[in-house]
């Protein structure tokens, strides 16, 4: 499996966003979208998931258009973001069987109760999340984003505010996903821990790629030059 | 998944929102029922009688009570970014618009009953006219303000004027709901035959329903970015 995004190019009004990004993703694979500050990271994540269209380019999947319009590609896609995305005043089992009913998942609270275990957090289930931590709150959030069991995984900053073990367990759940074979696209501005996490590094500058290969001792010097010294190309 | 059924999940999970956070509910109730009171002063009733002014109250506080609660239908969505999860979600966004409406209008009919029952008792109306007749009216009047409010509810959203500018976008789309709605209704007080009303009826459904499916056909503009 591999998701492709070719040509991609999204603007907000006069200011260019994407420009012109090409970026792929295999299966098995955490492809880590790294970059300062207002280069481009979310809104190439928004374009690749189908949340945002672009204004020229596309997405394909294994070689085929898809787009965000389509319930049956958004079915396939998992999200977490720096944000939680749930709803405060609900448990956490409520708001995760909430969104497997919404997914068609066919037993949600079997599911509900795998997904938490999964993330090691069983026992938050019946708690609020207003009564969470930020870290509590993230593990329930990626059991969300696992629910349904997602071919494709969009990480947006997630390791914002998280405290080492909560970091941690969720670097193990992405390892994890990769060896299912899944499509792991993590954004972040952390890179440091993106070359120890991920497969492969892309980086933007301004809307434009700057860098893609492995990540290996050979780049990492580079890399991480490119971030402190902000040079135009690592590579 | 039938997508009336997500539609409900939807609806399902804001009312248990609302009822958990209050915030919007309890305002409403509060407004309904302190205008009914100050109504019941402002009146005087020697000389204006309880059930010719009812019908034109009952529906100004609806549409009061309905644009304020508006501007907070997506609050809890906001809150913590759970709209772009429910937007990825693979439910489409006219079921996502008919969750909000559904939502909405269970709310504005406990707010609508409580404004009935507060105005009938504070102007101390003895006989409010046939039941099934107000409800036949009132249920299309109050599908026409929970599409009206759902939608541009995130409309406002939208906009740096947030929930100043609600009022000036809905007020003139409702002028017909609420004229057709409260001359109805005020026939039903007065115990008018349903066949000087049925055509108000008529045009309060034509409503109701283009308000459904022009803001169910829209919503996603709203929605996508």
């Amino acid at each position: 499996m591999t998701l492709e995004g070719r040509r991609l190019v999204c603007s907000y009004g006069p200011t260019r966003a994407l420009d012109g990004v090409d970026v792929l993703a295999a299966g098995g694979e955490i492809v880590a979208v790294a970059g300062p500050n207002g280069a481009g990271k979310t809104t190439l994540l928004r374009a690749l998931s189908g949340e945002r269209q672009t204004d020229r380019g596309e997405v394909l999947l294994d070689g085929s258009p898809v787009s965000g319009a389509d319930p049956g590609w958004r079915g396939r896609v998992g999200l977490v973001s720096h944000r939680t995305g749930l709803y405060r005043k609900l448990s956490a089992a409520e708001n995760l069987s909430f969104f497997a009913s919404l997914h068609g998942v066919p037993d949600a609270r079997e599911a509900v109760r795998l997904a938490l275990g999964t993330v090691g957090a069983a026992t938050l289930a019946g708690t609020r999340v207003e009564a969470l931590s930020r870290g509590q709150s993230q593990r329930v959030a990626l059991a969300r984003s696992l629910l349904h069991d997602p071919d494709i995984l969009f990480l947006d900053e997630p390791f914002t505010g998280l405290d080492p073990a909560a970091a941690a367990a969720l670097e193990a759940t992405l390892r994890a996903r990769r060896r299912a074979g899944c499509v792991v696209v993590l954004v972040t501005h952390d890179l440091r821990r993106c070359l120890g996490l991920a497969d492969r590094v892309v980086v933007l500058r301004r809307g434009r790629k700057v860098h893609d290969g492995e990540t290996g001792a050979a780049n990492a010097a580079d890399l991480l030059r490119y971030f402190t010294v902000g040079a135009d190309d690592p590579s | 998944m039938n997508e009336l059924r997500r539609a409900w999940l939807i609806a399902l999970k804001d009312l248990r929102l609302e009822f958990r956070t209050g915030g919007r509910l309890l305002s409403m109730i509060a407004f309904v029922i302190l205008a009914g009171f100050l109504f019941a002063f402002a009146l005087d009733r020697s000389q204006i009688a309880g059930r010719d002014v009812a019908a034109a109250l009952l529906w100004l506080i609806m549409l009061f009570a309905s644009t304020a609660g508006a501007g907070r239908i997506f609050d809890a969505e906001e809150e913590e970014g759970a709209f772009r999860h429910l937007l990825l979600a693979p439910v489409s966004r006219p079921a996502v618009f008919l969750g909000k409406t559904a939502a909405n209008l269970i709310v504005i009919w406990l707010v609508t009953a409580l404004a009935f029952i507060s105005l009938t008792a504070f102007l101390d109306v003895r006989d409010a006219g046939s039941p099934a007749a107000h409800a036949a009216v009132l249920l299309p009047g109050t599908i026409g303000l929970a599409a009206t409010g759902a939608f541009f509810g995130r409309m406002s959203r939208h906009s740096s004027l947030g929930d100043t500018l609600l009022p000036v976008l809905t007020f003139p789309l409702l002028v017909p709901v609420i004229y057709l709605g409260a001359t109805s209704t005020a026939r039903v007080f007065l115990d008018r035959p349903w066949t000087e009303i049925s055509g108000s009826v008529r045009l309060l459904w034509a409503f109701a329903l283009g308000s459904v499916f022009i803001g169910a056909a829209l919503f996603r503009h709203l929605t996508d970015e």
